[in-house]
């Protein structure tokens, strides 16, 4: 039975109603209308549907939304904001300045289909925050290895999703 | 007013140049195609493009503030194509690119069909709308400035000659203008009875000969164009076609049926204390689960599943038996033949030295990471509309036409992307558009197909498997003669499954072989090449069994896996380094060049293989290297592989990958070489890992602990070499540099190894009983 459920979610108050069992990714698609999380595997197995969870990535498809209640949820949509409140832009800023995971991914060209990529940058943010100067072997390493289960991209881009890490990397480093 | 375009005397075109009109607000150039001696194509094919008669059929709008828009059936899959497509039309038209935006794939605001496959034509067809575009604009010009158009230059849409200058904008302010240009085609039609269920697959193509820029004086293709699409799918912006709602939609989740042959017997009501609003709606083996709630809709559809009864049905042979299978159908006479068999028999009857041996590959399928999806609103006045993600818009309006029994003007589909599927749909079928479309005209409202990925990976279609004996006669380190017979179930039966199993009008299914090799060798005198087809797996079923389709690089990927493994056994044979034995097989300088160029990037030091240390023992790694080519649309291909083996365990890793391309002129450098890794990637997920495994009745790889891909660890160090040319014209690019990888994989095996790899994948399993076999 759908129950009245208060989320924060990319720094907002937000209020669903739904069942608490329901995964959070439909919660975020379906009634909050955030589409950058999407649907994969459905068995958290792929990573397409990745958001963070208070900063630590969780795979969104197999996750209840109760479990989400007095979390922080962050979707690529989300991103911008946590950059502008690490680095104190004023609101001018802000709004024209993208996660510099977002940008390097712009710039690095990585989407092909783009499917899987809001999973990947999630994936990334996390990995950056562990290890902000990764090696190629550290960011195989984590899009692999790091559970519960690998990044996948069926379009073959884990070349240009190095090179993207490793600019974006050098820019938050900075 | 008809205005004479000045240059239409220097070539011989027909294009018209129309003024329709003064407007007060606005004003544009719109660019119409029209089929010479048939009057207007946007009114003779009115009813096949069902445009919206106050919305001209346009490819091409000059707006008043210097933007253009170009709209075209032809859709992006991911490899690039938006950003070529304004490459090419910015480089006609003396415009920056970023002033162009594309509307792609909507059957009813595009004008001229044709699919994503198609891109080399879709590029011819781009490039010469912008050309006659570009004659019509100086037309205008010469007369607004009054200079003669041999005075006149263009940069970035202003138009100068002597000391004056005017903008395209202001060329068409105030003004409805229309340019009508040739062209020959129609949109793709319903053939139920053909080959792959529709024909015109290329749409509309554009005629005569408009001048073209020449290459020498290209600004902008050439150059790393970041592609339109990147910053909304990086931020979230994007809509997909799994995110399109509409007021009153239903979410759907099918009911499959236990097998590819079961029919059903009994599936229950949903409990609807536990799911009030989710029903259940059924047409003949065609079984789902609606609610105006998605997650209801998941959870009720498990519930009904479970209970659901099913005929047992026991028709695919199981996928160890697969070689078995095709061993044993009696295949006939080859569906297709190329070459001259007596010369070949006799060459290979007299030679001193020859080799015979069989190449094989289970099923792979195209495994998308998003689910097809597909949403259709049929409504009581007979309008269909489907919001899809097909590479072949057209065809598969003509389908949804022909499966409702409808007219096709009543049927509008709207393109949206979504996840990459390699080749699944540029047929215009496989999906879940025919769910959609039938479970909307029974429930009588929006409904949205979300298949699982359990789903997908069970029921959509697949690359079938194939074996391939091929044989060469060698004299004196050459081969002579070649004759390779390829054994497949067919590949072009993209039948949508909803119609398969609600019963419905489809297409039928025509078994058949293909040769897709474009052959490189010149200097092997003697070739026969055969191909022979069988119906589906399982073919006598409701779902029509492991329906084969297109997948990457169709064709061409197996059959060179077969003809590079050759090669690479004749070349050890003669013990001449396999580069330097493929350089001795052909006269084509473009091949040679980039065969050198990738050898000398890779590090390449000529020296036959196996390499002198190569092992089948040992608890230590061995390891090798490889070469293999190919040479489609235009293009050359070259890949060297570097592989690790231990052989006690057959763990094999692929070290180094170098791969090299030729294709004419390079459009974007930076896109190719993203194409060329992300290709490569795929080339050794096929080569080490990827296997569609079934039993008796059903596929049991169904989620991705069962069909294994390339991981981002798996994925080797990739070097790129790029040749561009100006004057061999545009190559196909985008998708091929995945079948170059599982040839240099196997190849670099028997360096390493001695023992030559005949099979994909190589699993640890299969290299263990191939190295102590």
């Amino acid at each position: 039975m759908a129950e009245e459920i208060t989320l924060s979610v990319n720094g907002t108050k937000r209020v669903v109603s739904s069942a608490l069992e329901t995964p959070l990714l439909f919660v975020l698609r379906n009634e909050l209308k955030l589409t950058g999380p999407r649907l994969g595997c459905g068995m958290a197995q792929c990573g397409a549907c990745s958001v963070l969870l208070d900063r630590e990535e969780v795979r969104s498809c197999i996750t209840p939304v109760s479990y989400a209640v007095g979390k922080q949820v962050t979707t690529i949509e989300g991103l911008p904001s946590v950059w502008a409140a690490e680095k104190g832009l004023s609101e001018a800023d802000a709004a024209k300045t993208l996660h510099p995971i977002q940008q390097a991914w712009i710039d690095e060209q990585v989407p092909q289909c783009g499917y899987c990529q809001s999973g990947m940058m999630i994936a990334a943010v996390q990995l950056l925050a562990k290890n902000p100067k990764p090696s190629v072997a550290q960011i195989k390493d984590a899009f692999t290895n790091t559970p519960p289960s690998p990044h996948l991209c069926r379009c073959g881009t884990y070349a240009a999703i190095i090179d993207a890490v490793q600019r974006a990397a050098k820019v938050m480093r900075a | 007013m008809t205005v004479k375009a000045e240059t239409s005397r220097e070539f011989p075109i027909t294009m018209t140049l129309t003024r329709r009109g003064f407007v007060k607000i606005g004003g544009a150039l719109f660019v119409s195609l029209y089929l010479p001696g048939q009057g207007s194509a946007t009114r003779a094919a009115k009813n096949e493009t069902s445009l919206d008669p106050s919305q001209l059929a346009s490819w091409l709008e000059i707006r008043d503030d210097n933007t253009i828009l170009m709209r075209t059936g032809r859709t992006e899959t991911g490899t690039g194509m938006s950003g070529y497509y304004a490459q090419a039309i910015a480089e006609e038209l003396n415009v920056r690119p970023e002033t162009i935006s594309l509307l792609m794939g909507d059957t009813d605001k595009t004008p001229d069909g044709g699919y994503s496959a198609g891109f080399l034509t879709g590029m011819s067809n781009v490039r010469k709308v912008s050309a006659y575009t570009y004659q019509a604009l100086l037309g205008l010009a010469a007369t607004q400035l009054g200079v003669p158009v041999s005075g006149l230059s263009v940069v970035d849409g202003i138009v100068s000659g002597e000391g004056r200058s005017i903008s395209y904008g202001q060329l068409v302010q105030g003004q409805h203008l229309d340019l009508k240009i040739p062209v020959t085609g129609q949109p793709a039609k319903s053939d139920p009875a053909g080959w792959v269920g529709i024909t015109s697959l290329d749409g509309f193509t554009v005629t005569g000969d408009p001048p073209m820029k020449p290459v020498s004086q290209f600004r902008i293709i050439g150059t790393s164009y970041p592609i339109p699409s990147i910053p909304d799918k990086v931020t979230g912006k994007t809509q997909w076609s799994c995110d399109v709602t509409l007021p009153g939609m239903l979410h759907a989740r099918m009911v499959r049926p236990a097998t590819l042959g079961s029919t059903l017997i009994s599936v229950g009501e949903v409990d609807k204390k536990q799911f009030p609003t989710a029903e259940v709606v059924k047409k003949g083996n065609l079984v789902a689960v609606v609610s105006p709630d998605e997650w209801e809709a998941i959870a009720a559809a498990r519930s009904v599943a479970a209970s659901a009864k099913w005929t047992e049905w026991t028709g695919l042979p199981g996928s160890e038996n697969l070689t078995k299978a095709l061993r044993e159908f009696k295949w006939g006479a080859p569906s297709e033949s190329k070459g001259k068999a007596a010369d070949v028999i006799a060459a290979l009857a007299n030679a001193s030295k020859t080799i015979s041996a069989s190449y094989e590959q289970p099923y792979v399928r195209h495994a998308p990471i998003g689910p097809f999806v597909a949403l259709a609103d049929v409504r009581s006045d007979g309008s269909v509309t489907v919001w899809t993600h097909s590479a072949q818009s057209q065809g598969l309006r003509a389908r949804i036409a022909n499966a409702l029994s409808t007219p096709v003007e009543k049927v509008v589909v709207r393109w949206l992307e979504h996840s990459g599927q390699y080749g699944r749909t540029t047929l215009g079928g496989d999906g879940a558009e025919g769910d959609a479309a039938i479970l909307s005209q029974l429930t009588g409202k929006p409904v949205r197909v979300q298949w699982t990925l359990q789903e997908d990976l069970a029921w959509s279609t697949v690359s079938p498997g194939w074996v391939s004996d091929i044989k060469a006669s060698v004299e004196n380190g050459r081969v002579t003669a070649v004759h390779s017979a390829f054994y497949s179930p067919h590949m072009f039966d993209p039948r949508p499954l909803g119609t398969l199993l609600a019963g419905m009008p489809s297409s039928t299914s025509k078994p058949g072989g293909w040769i897709a090799t474009e052959w490189p060798y010149d200097k092997i005198p003697n070739r026969l090449e055969e191909a022979y087809g069988m119906p589906n797996l399982g073919a006598e079923s409701v779902s029509g069994g492991l329906r084969g389709n297109i997948m990457r690089t169709p064709g061409q990927r197996q059959q060179n896996f077969a003809l590079e493994g050759l090669i690479n056994e004749a070349a050890a044979l003669a013990k001449t380094d396999p580069i330097q034995f493929r350089i001795d097989h052909t006269t084509e300088q473009r091949l040679i060049d980039l065969l050198n160029a990738t050898a000398k990037a890779a590090g390449w030091g000529p020296r036959p293989s196996p390499h002198r240390g190569a092992r089948r023992t040992g608890n230590r790694a061995v390891t090798g290297r490889g070469v293999s080519i190919m040479v489609r649309q235009n293009a050359y291909w070259v890949g060297i592989a570097e592989v690790a083996v231990v052989p006690a365990t057959g763990a094999v890793r692929v070290t180094k990958f170098t791969i090299g391309a030729d294709c004419g002129k390079i459009i974007n450098p930076r896109q190719l070489d993203r194409c060329m890794k992300s290709g490569v990637v795929m080339g050794l997920s096929e080569a080490l890992k990827e296997e569609v495994t079934f039993d008796n009745g059903k596929v049991t790889s169904t989620n991705w602990n069962r069909y294994k891909i390339l991981t981002m660890e798996e994925m080797p160090e990739i070097k790129v070499v790029q040749i561009s040319r100006d004057d061999k014209g545009f190559g196909g690019c985008s998708e091929a540099a995945n079948a170059i990888g599982p040839p240099a994989v196997a190849a670099a095996f028997f360096d390493a190894t001695g023992i030559h790899a005949r099979k994909i994948p190589l699993t640890s399993a299969y290299v263990t009983t191939l190295l102590r076999s």
